[in-house]
C-alpha cells in the first residue's frame, strides 16, 4: 500500500513537471488550477498517510497494553482459584485433624479457613464476571464447597461429642467432595490456562503489528520527505528555466514589438502612398465621368440641388455646368411632373429604397422634352451620413421611338402571313408544276430519303428502269431492278448504285446494264448521282438522274470498230511514211555527196580549163566556160538550200527558252560581209524570250534578215545604171525588227524599206523555187521563204508577209504558244504510237 | 618510190576527185610525196604495212591522210576506225575529206577521232584554197610525234594488252 502511495506521489509529480513544462510553452490558467489541485490532493494524501501511522500505532500500544491487563487478570484468576482450592483443602484437613486429635487449635485454623472460602467465592466471582463458561463452572463449585464446609462442620460436631475420629464412612464422603472440588477447580484453572495462552499470543502479535507499523511509519515519512524535497528541487529547476523562458519571450516580444512597429510604420507609409493613389483614382473617375458622353451623370446634395455635372449631362440636358451647379434638380422635370411633386418623390424613393430607376420624360434647357432612363441612388459617406444623390440619366428618345415602330412591325407581320398563305398556294400550284415537269423530262429522275424510300420516280425512270419506285430496303434494289456491271453478267453491288452513293453523300455516275423481264433485250443507263441537303448541308437523301443510253453503247462500239481498223491503218501508214522517209533520207545523202561531186567536177576542170587554157581560148569559148561555172555555182547553193529544207523537215524541235535579241544579234553578225559598203540601219526592238528551237530560229531570221538586206540594195543593170531606185527621200536601207502583242501570242515582224512587192503575188512568195525578181536583179534559189515557212509552221506558228512595189515588205511571223506547239506534237506522237 | 620521204596519202576512188585534189596540191607546192589508195583495203594496207606494203615500216609513216569516206571495199569510217584504235597508227593525222556535210557523218568522224572533217567546196578556188591551207598546216606548221618512241610504246601496250 505505502509503494502504492509512493507511486502515486511520483506520478504526481511528474505530471506537475510536465504541467510546469506545459506551462513554460503557454502560461495557461486552467492548466495551473489544474496542477495546485493535484498538488493540494498530494499534501492531503501525505497527511492523511500520516495521522493513520500515527493512529495506527497508538493503537497497537493502546492494545497491547490491554492485552497485558488482560493476561494479568488471568493470572489473579488462577491465584484465586488456587486459593480456594487451597483454602477448601484446609478446611477439611483442619476438620479432620480436629476430630482426630481435639486440639482447639485447629478449630480456629478451621474457621479461619471457612471465611476464606466464601472470601475466595465471592472474589472469583467478581474476577470471572467477563466470562459465562466460568460463571456457569463457578455455579457448579459452588454447592460443592458448600458440601465440603458442610461435611466439615459435621465432623467439627461430632469430634466435639466423641472424641474418637471421624468414621471410615465419614473419611471417604468428604474425600469424595473434595474431589469433586478439585476437579472444577482444574477445568476453571484449566480454561484459564487456555486463556492465558491466548491472551498472551494476541499480545505478541500486538506488539509485532506495532512494531511493523512504526518501522513502515519511519519508512514512509522518510521517503516523503525524500520526494518533498526531489520534488521543491525539481520545482526550483522549472521556475529557473521558466524565468529564463520568460526572458528569451520577453526579448522576443521587445523584438517584435519593434517589428511590428516598423511595419505599421511601413504600412501608414503604403496606406499614405494608397490614399493618394486612391485620390488620384478618384481623381481619374471623375474625369471618366466627366468624359461620359453618353450617360448624363451627376450628383445632387441632400435638398436636390446639383453638386456636380458631367459632359454627358450638358450634351443631353443642355446646360453648361456653370449653369446649373447649384440649382435644383426639379429644373429638368415637366410641369406637370412638378405639380404632382415627382421630383422630391423620387428622391424619397430611393432613399427608402437604397435605388430608384424610372423612364419618363424630361426638359432640357431649351424646353424640349425627351424620353430618359434615370436611375437614382443616395449616397452616404463613411459615417453613413446622407450626402445626397448620384443621378444617371440616359436618353432613350431612340429606343422610346423604336418601340412606337414595333407596334407598326407587327401590322406588317400579319400583312405578311397573309402574303405567306399566297405564297404557299402558288408553290403548291409550282410542285403541281414541277410534277408535270419531271413526268415530262426524257430523262429518268429518283430521288429517295435517307432510309431509302423514294420521293420521286417520274415517268420516264419508270420507262426505262421497266418497275415504279421500289418500296425495297435499298440492299435489295440491285435485284429487283436487274442491274448489272458492264459485263452484262456480275450483279451490280448495290452499295455501289449511284443512289446508294448518293444517299451516303457521294457524287457517282456510273454506267450500268439494265435487265429484267420489263425490258426485252435489256437496256444500257448513264446514271448520275448525288446526295440532296437541306439548308444548313445535312444530307437528307440522294438523288439521281439516268438517261438510256442503249443507242449511244451500240454507237460506240461501233466507233471502237472503226477506231480500231483507223489505228490499224494509221499503224500501216506510219510504217509506210517511215520508209519514205528512210528513203528520203538516203535520197539527201546521195544529193549531197553523189550530186556534188560531178558538180565540183565540172566546177573544178572548167576553172584548170580556163586557168590553163584560157588565153589560148577565143573570147566567146571564154564566155561559154564561165557560163559553165556560174551554172555549177548555182547548182550547188540550190543543192546545198534543198538539203537544208530536207534537214529542217527531218530535224525534231528542241524547244527550250530563247531570248530572241542574242539570236538576232548573232545573225547580224554573220550578215555582215554582206552590208559591207552599205549604210544599213539596224533596228532592234526589245523581243520577248520565247519557247522555240533556237537553231532552227536562228535559220529563219537568216533567211528573213538576208532577204531583207538583199532587197534594200541599189540594184544596177547591165549597163551600169540604176534600175531600181530606192524608195525617195531614202538613201540608205532600214531595217526593223520588232513585235506586237496579237490574240495573247507574240507577232514577230521584219520590216525593210527596200523594193517591196505586190500584194497580187503574195501568194507566189512562199512557194519552192518561187521568185519574183529575176536572178539578174537579186541572186536568190527560191528557196528561203520556203525554209522559213516550214520552221515557223515546226513551231505551230504562222508566217505571212505585206508588201508594196517600191514601199519596202514586212513579214510577221508567230511562233504559237510553247505549249501549243508540244501539245501538237504530242498529238502527233500519240497518233504516230497507237 | 621513196615512202621514206612520204608526206600525204590521198585515199579516193573517184578519178575526177583525185586528179583535182592532186592539181590543187601540185599549185600549192605540196605535192612531191603523195601516195594515192583507190580503196579503203589500199589504204589500210599502206598504213599497217601489210599485203602489197609488206616491205613498209611503222617507222616511216604518212604525215597526213586525206581520206574520202565513200569508198569502195572498206569505206572511209571503217578505215579511219582501225587507224585511230592501232597504237601504231593512231598518231597518224586524218582529215576527212568528203562531199558529204551530213551532221551524222560529221560527228562520227570525230567521235572516231578524225583530226579534222572538211566539205570539199563545189567551187574549185576555194577547194584549191581548202587543200593548200590543210597542206601547210599538217605538213610544215604541225609537229608530227616522233615516230620511235611512239612505236615503243605502242610495242610496250601491245605486249601488255
Amino acid at each position: 500500500m505505502t509503494l502504492l502511495i509512493a507511486l502515486a506521489i511520483l506520478h504526481i509529480t511528474i505530471r506537475g513537471k510536465a504541467g510546469i513544462m506545459e506551462i513554460s510553452k503557454q502560461f495557461d490558467a486552467p492548466i495551473e488550477t489544474k496542477l495546485r489541485s493535484r498538488v493540494t490532493g498530494g499534501f492531503i494524501v501525505a497527511v492523511l498517510l500520516t495521522v493513520f501511522i500515527g493512529f495506527s500505532s497508538w493503537r497497537s500500544v493502546q492494545l497491547a497494553a490491554d492485552h497485558a491487563d488482560w493476561v494479568a487478570h488471568t493470572y489473579s484468576v488462577m491465584d484465586a482459584l488456587q486459593l480456594t482450592a487451597r483454602h477448601a483443602i484446609e478446611v477439611e484437613s483442619s476438620a479432620r485433624t480436629f476430630a482426630w486429635t481435639g486440639q482447639d487449635a485447629l478449630l480456629t485454623q478451621y474457621e479461619t479457613a471457612r471465611g476464606s472460602v466464601s472470601q475466595d467465592e465471592n472474589a472469583l466471582r467478581h474476577l470471572t464476571a467477563d466470562n459465562p463458561d466460568q460463571q456457569r463452572r463457578l455455579d457448579a463449585l459452588e454447592p460443592q464447597l458448600r458440601a465440603v464446609l458442610q461435611s466439615a462442620a459435621r465432623i467439627i460436631a461430632k469430634g466435639r461429642q466423641m472424641p474418637a475420629g471421624p468414621g471410615a464412612g465419614e473419611l471417604l464422603e468428604t474425600e469424595k467432595l473434595m474431589d469433586s472440588v478439585r476437579t472444577t477447580i482444574q477445568e476453571m484453572h484449566a480454561e484459564e490456562m487456555q486463556l492465558l495462552s491466548q491472551r498472551t499470543q494476541r499480545t505478541k502479535t500486538g506488539r509485532r503489528w506495532t512494531t511493523f507499523i512504526v518501522v513502515i511509519g519511519i519508512f514512509v515519512g522518510t521517503g516523503l520527505l525524500m520526494l518533498a524535497g526531489l520534488g521543491v528541487n525539481r520545482e526550483i529547476d522549472v521556475s529557473a528555466r521558466a524565468r529564463a523562458h520568460i526572458r528569451t519571450l520577453n526579448a522576443e516580444l521587445e523584438q517584435r514589438v519593434e517589428q511590428r512597429t516598423a511595419a505599421l510604420q511601413s504600412e501608414i507609409t503604403v496606406r499614405n502612398q494608397a490614399q493618394a493613389a486612391l485620390q488620384e483614382t478618384q481623381e481619374g473617375f471623375r474625369v471618366l465621368v466627366d468624359g461620359v458622353k453618353e450617360y448624363a451623370i451627376y450628383m445632387l446634395d441632400p435638398e436636390g440641388r446639383v453638386i456636380s455635372w458631367n459632359a454627358g449631362a450638358a450634351r443631353i440636358k443642355g446646360y453648361r455646368s456653370e449653369e446649373i451647379l447649384g440649382k435644383d434638380f426639379s429644373r429638368f422635370y415637366k410641369a406637370e411632373d412638378l405639380e404632382a411633386g415627382k421630383p422630391a418623390r423620387e428622391l424619397k424613393e430611393s432613399l427608402s429604397k437604397g435605388r430608384f430607376e424610372d423612364e419618363g420624360w424630361r426638359v432640357r434647357k431649351d424646353g424640349s422634352a425627351f424620353w430618359a432612363n434615370v436611375v437614382i441612388t443616395p449616397m452616404y459617406d463613411d459615417r453613413g451620413n446622407h450626402r445626397g444623390f448620384s443621378k444617371i440619366a440616359r436618353d432613350i428618345s431612340e429606343r422610346k421611338r423604336a418601340e412606337e415602330t414595333l407596334a407598326g412591325q407587327a401590322e406588317e407581320l400579319a400583312r405578311q402571313a397573309a402574303e405567306l398563305a399566297r405564297s404557299r398556294q402558288a408553290l403548291e400550284a409550282k410542285s403541281l408544276m414541277l410534277q408535270s415537269v419531271l413526268d415530262s423530262m426524257a430523262e429518268g429522275l429518283a430521288a429517295a430519303d435517307e432510309q431509302g424510300k423514294f420521293l420521286i420516280w417520274n415517268r420516264a425512270a419508270e420507262n426505262i428502269m421497266g418497275y415504279g419506285p421500289a418500296d425495297l430496303a435499298t440492299k435489295e434494289w440491285s435485284e429487283h431492278y436487274g442491274t448489272y456491271l458492264p459485263d452484262g453478267i456480275t450483279p451490280f453491288p448495290t452499295e455501289q448504285l449511284p443512289l446508294v452513293r448518293a444517299i451516303h453523300g457521294e457524287v457517282s455516275s456510273s454506267e450500268i446494264f439494265v435487265r429484267n423481264p420489263k425490258i426485252t433485250g435489256g437496256a444500257w443507263i448513264e446514271v448520275r448521282g448525288g446526295p440532296l441537303k437541306d439548308k444548313e448541308g445535312v444530307i437528307r437523301g440522294g438523288v439521281v438522274a439516268f438517261r438510256d443510253i442503249t443507242q449511244r453503247k451500240a454507237d460506240e462500239r461501233e466507233i471502237q470498230k472503226l477506231n480500231d481498223e483507223l489505228e490499224h491503218r494509221v499503224v500501216e501508214r506510219t510504217a509506210q511514211l517511215e520508209t519514205a522517209n528512210k528513203e528520203l533520207e538516203a535520197f539527201s545523202y546521195s544529193v549531197s555527196h553523189d550530186l556534188r561531186a560531178p558538180l565540183r567536177h565540172i566546177g573544178g576542170f572548167s576553172k584548170l580549163l580556163m586557168e590553163e587554157f584560157g588565153p589560148s581560148l577565143n573570147p566567146e569559148a571564154q564566155r561559154h566556160v564561165e557560163r559553165i561555172q556560174a551554172g555549177t555555182q548555182k547548182m550547188g547553193l540550190l543543192i546545198d538550200e534543198l538539203l537544208n529544207l530536207a534537214r529542217v523537215g527531218r530535224h525534231a524541235l528542241n524547244l527550250q527558252p530563247t531570248g530572241l535579241n542574242s539570236i538576232v544579234a548573232e545573225v547580224i553578225a554573220i550578215l555582215q560581209p554582206e552590208s559591207e559598203g552599205r549604210q544599213v540601219k539596224w533596228d532592234i526592238s526589245e523581243l520577248p524570250a520565247v519557247e522555240c528551237d533556237p537553231i532552227l530560229i536562228k535559220q529563219v531570221f537568216q533567211n528573213l534578215l538576208a532577204n531583207a538586206l538583199k532587197f534594200t540594195r541599189p540594184c544596177f543593170g547591165a549597163d551600169g545604171s540604176a534600175r531600181v531606185s530606192m524608195p525617195a527621200g531614202t538613201s540608205h536601207a532600214v531595217i526593223e525588227v520588232s513585235h506586237k502583242e496579237e490574240d495573247g501570242q507574240p507577232v514577230f515582224m521584219v520590216r525593210d524599206n527596200g523594193v517591196g512587192f505586190s500584194m497580187k503575188y503574195v501568194d507566189k512568195l512562199f512557194g519552192v523555187f518561187q521568185r519574183l525578181h529575176s536572178t539578174d536583179e537579186f541572186e536568190g534559189t527560191g528557196i528561203g521563204l520556203v525554209t522559213v515557212q516550214r520552221i515557223v509552221h515546226k513551231h505551230g506558228g504562222r508566217v505571212w508577209a505585206e508588201g508594196e512595189p517600191d514601199k519596202g515588205a514586212t513579214f510577221y511571223f508567230t511562233l504559237g504558244v510553247g505549249k501549243q506547239a508540244e501539245s501538237k506534237s504530242n498529238a502527233a506522237t500519240a497518233g504516230g504510237q497507237s | 618510190m621513196n615512202f621514206g620521204k612520204l608526206d600525204i596519202l590521198l585515199v579516193e576512188d573517184n578519178q575526177d576527185d583525185m586528179d583535182l585534189a592532186l592539181h590543187a596540191l601540185k599549185q600549192g607546192k605540196l605535192a612531191n610525196n603523195i601516195v594515192v589508195a583507190r580503196d579503203g583495203e589500199e589504204a589500210l594496207d599502206f598504213l599497217f604495212c601489210r599485203g602489197a606494203f609488206a616491205h613498209r615500216s611503222f617507222d616511216h609513216p604518212p604525215k597526213l591522210v586525206l581520206l574520202d569516206l565513200k569508198l569502195p571495199k572498206v569505206d572511209g569510217m571503217e578505215v579511219l576506225k582501225q587507224v585511230k584504235s592501232d597504237p601504231r597508227t593512231r598518231t597518224i593525222p586524218i582529215v576527212i575529206m568528203t562531199s558529204s556535210k551530213e551532221e551524222r557523218d560529221l560527228v562520227a568522224g570525230y567521235n572516231l577521232g578524225a583530226n579534222s572533217y572538211i566539205q570539199k567546196p563545189v567551187d574549185f578556188d576555194q577547194f584549191r584554197e581548202t587543200v593548200k591551207s590543210i597542206g601547210l598546216y599538217w605538213l610544215v606548221i604541225n609537229q608530227p610525234a616522233p615516230t620511235s618512241l611512239v612505236h615503243k610504246m605502242a610495242e610496250a601496250e601491245l605486249i601488255s594488252g
